[in-house]
């Protein structure tokens, strides 16, 4: 009477080790799944933005946020010599703003040290000056002159049958960019630049030099609003 | 047969034991580096976020103490005729360099990014980038603009915009990414015939053409910009 069940335990045990053997079977795999995805799911998220680009724009912020402190800090300036100045301190204060507000215009000419960039090309184009112009400008030139001819934001930089024409007056080539900023980062910025331009087989000459008393004389003239109002 | 099973068992154990150590190798070699760069890729973030969070408080800041200096020199010019007359100049010299909110007729040009094509890889023609808003922005200045903002942010004398792939910075400011949009107030006609020129801003409709960018243009009666909030520092610049 006992036999049949010593028969039946030795197939139940191989049942029981096989659903064991099922069940590990069935982890491993749930776990290399859950391992897969979590690694798509990772290269997923760093798509579209790299660690050397986000680099360059902690780089990028800092800068702009020591600019943005050294801006605060001059106007807490100004603001506590107005609170206890009266109008002599307001006139001293309106005077030395209105003599940088001329410099930022372009509406006097200026100096400081800088760079001097020479470009002799044939075939370039107001594109190709405006982006030089602007890659000065971004590497903190604050003042800018090409072929003594005074350039700013709004200033406009045109292509003619002639040539390139800045705020109306024909600048041939070679060109002179004069620049006035720090002079170790528009000459990092010049050396890029010049480097870049040397590639190009339109271009002869691509050169700067470092000047401790950069000079620019050219100034622009004052446009009253017609349209700008405000508010 | 029991020296059998044993040894069988150490055989076994031995084995899975082997394979214990391959697999936690494996799994740590598989797990700890991605874990690693995306530590380093979140910390990265981090830092990016906190940077941009105390840029917009040094703009809203500045914007606030140039509000304070202009009630002050107010007050001030209210007591004295010569320092209303110097407070009168300079405003007019803070308005053309962007340091004061100004409206008027205009036009408006939104950028967005296109779609990217089928073998473009890794390159990022379809989307906006700064070269894209540098031009737009020197062509409405050369049909006349008296004023002009991107996403926001007053372009001044001293503005430069950089960027990469995507992304638009205009001064100190934080990086915008598209749509972009740019006003500009001047003469509407002027400068909605300047952005309608087949010639005018040849790379961007090339793309336009090429990834479907997004370039659209609208005359406004009423454009509003605000003042400039970066900084105007010269430190290196000395008049005679």
């Amino acid at each position: 009477m006992s036999a049949p069940p010593r028969r039946l335990a030795p197939a139940r045990r191989r049942s029981g080790r096989a659903i064991g053997i099922w069940l590990i079977a069935l982890l491993v795999a749930l776990v290399a799944t859950v391992q897969i995805r979590s690694q798509a799911e990772v290269e997923k998220s760093l798509v579209g933005i790299d660690t050397t680009t986000l680099a360059f724009l902690l780089d990028d912020l800092h800068r702009a946020n020591d600019q943005l402190a050294a801006e605060t800090s001059d106007l807490q300036q100004r603001k506590a010599s107005l609170q206890g100045g009266g109008s002599a301190a307001a006139d001293q204060e309106l005077t030395a703003e209105a003599n940088r507000m001329r410099a930022i215009e372009g509406l006097v000419p200026v100096h400081g040290p800088g760079i001097v960039m020479v470009i002799d090309a044939s075939g370039l184009r107001a594109l190709d000056l405006q982006d030089a112009v602007n890659n000065l400008s971004a590497a903190g030139a604050e003042a800018i002159a090409v072929n003594d001819r005074r350039v700013a934001a709004g200033v406009p930089i045109l292509q003619s049958s002639s040539g390139v024409t800045i705020d109306g007056a024909p600048v041939l080539p070679p060109w002179t960019i004069s620049a006035i900023g720090d002079a170790n980062r528009l000459a990092e910025a010049s050396d890029l630049m010049t480097q870049q331009m040397r590639s190009d087989r339109r271009v002869r000459i691509a050169t700067y030099r470092v000047e401790a008393a950069v000079e620019i004389r050219a100034v622009i003239t004052a446009r009253p609003f017609v349209y700008a109002v405000g508010t | 047969m029991a020296r059998n099973r044993v040894l069988g068992i150490f055989v076994v154990a031995a084995v899975a034991l082997a394979t214990g150590f391959l697999v936690a190798g494996q799994v740590k070699a598989q797990l700890l580096t991605p874990s690693n760069q995306v530590a380093r890729y979140q910390a990265l973030v981090r830092s990016v976020q906190d940077l941009e969070k105390t840029n917009e408080s040094s703009r809203a800041k500045i914007a606030s103490l140039r509000a304070d200096i202009d009630r002050l020199e107010g007050a001030a010019a209210q007591q004295s005729a010569s320092t209303q007359a110097l407070k009168n100049e300079v405003a007019d010299l803070r308005a053309h360099a962007g340091l004061t909110a100004v409206h008027g007729p205009g036009v408006e040009v939104d950028l967005g990014n296109g779609a990217p094509g089928p073998d473009q890889g890794g390159k990022t023609g379809y989307l906006i980038n700064f070269q894209d808003v540098q031009d737009v922005v020197n062509l409405l200045f050369a049909s006349g603009a008296e004023g002009v903002s991107v996403s926001g942010r007053r372009i001044t004398p001293l503005s430069a915009f950089s960027g990469s792939a995507g992304q638009v910075v205009v001064d100190q400011g934080s990086p915008l990414v598209a749509p972009v949009k740019v006003l500009a107030i001047g003469d509407r006609n002027r400068m909605l015939a300047a952005l309608d020129d087949p010639s005018a801003l040849p790379d961007l409709r090339d793309r336009q053409v090429r990834f479907q960018i997004a370039v659209s243009v609208t005359g406004i009666p009423d454009v509003k910009l605000p003042a400039s909030d970066s900084s105007l520092q010269i430190p290196h610049v000395s008049t005679p």
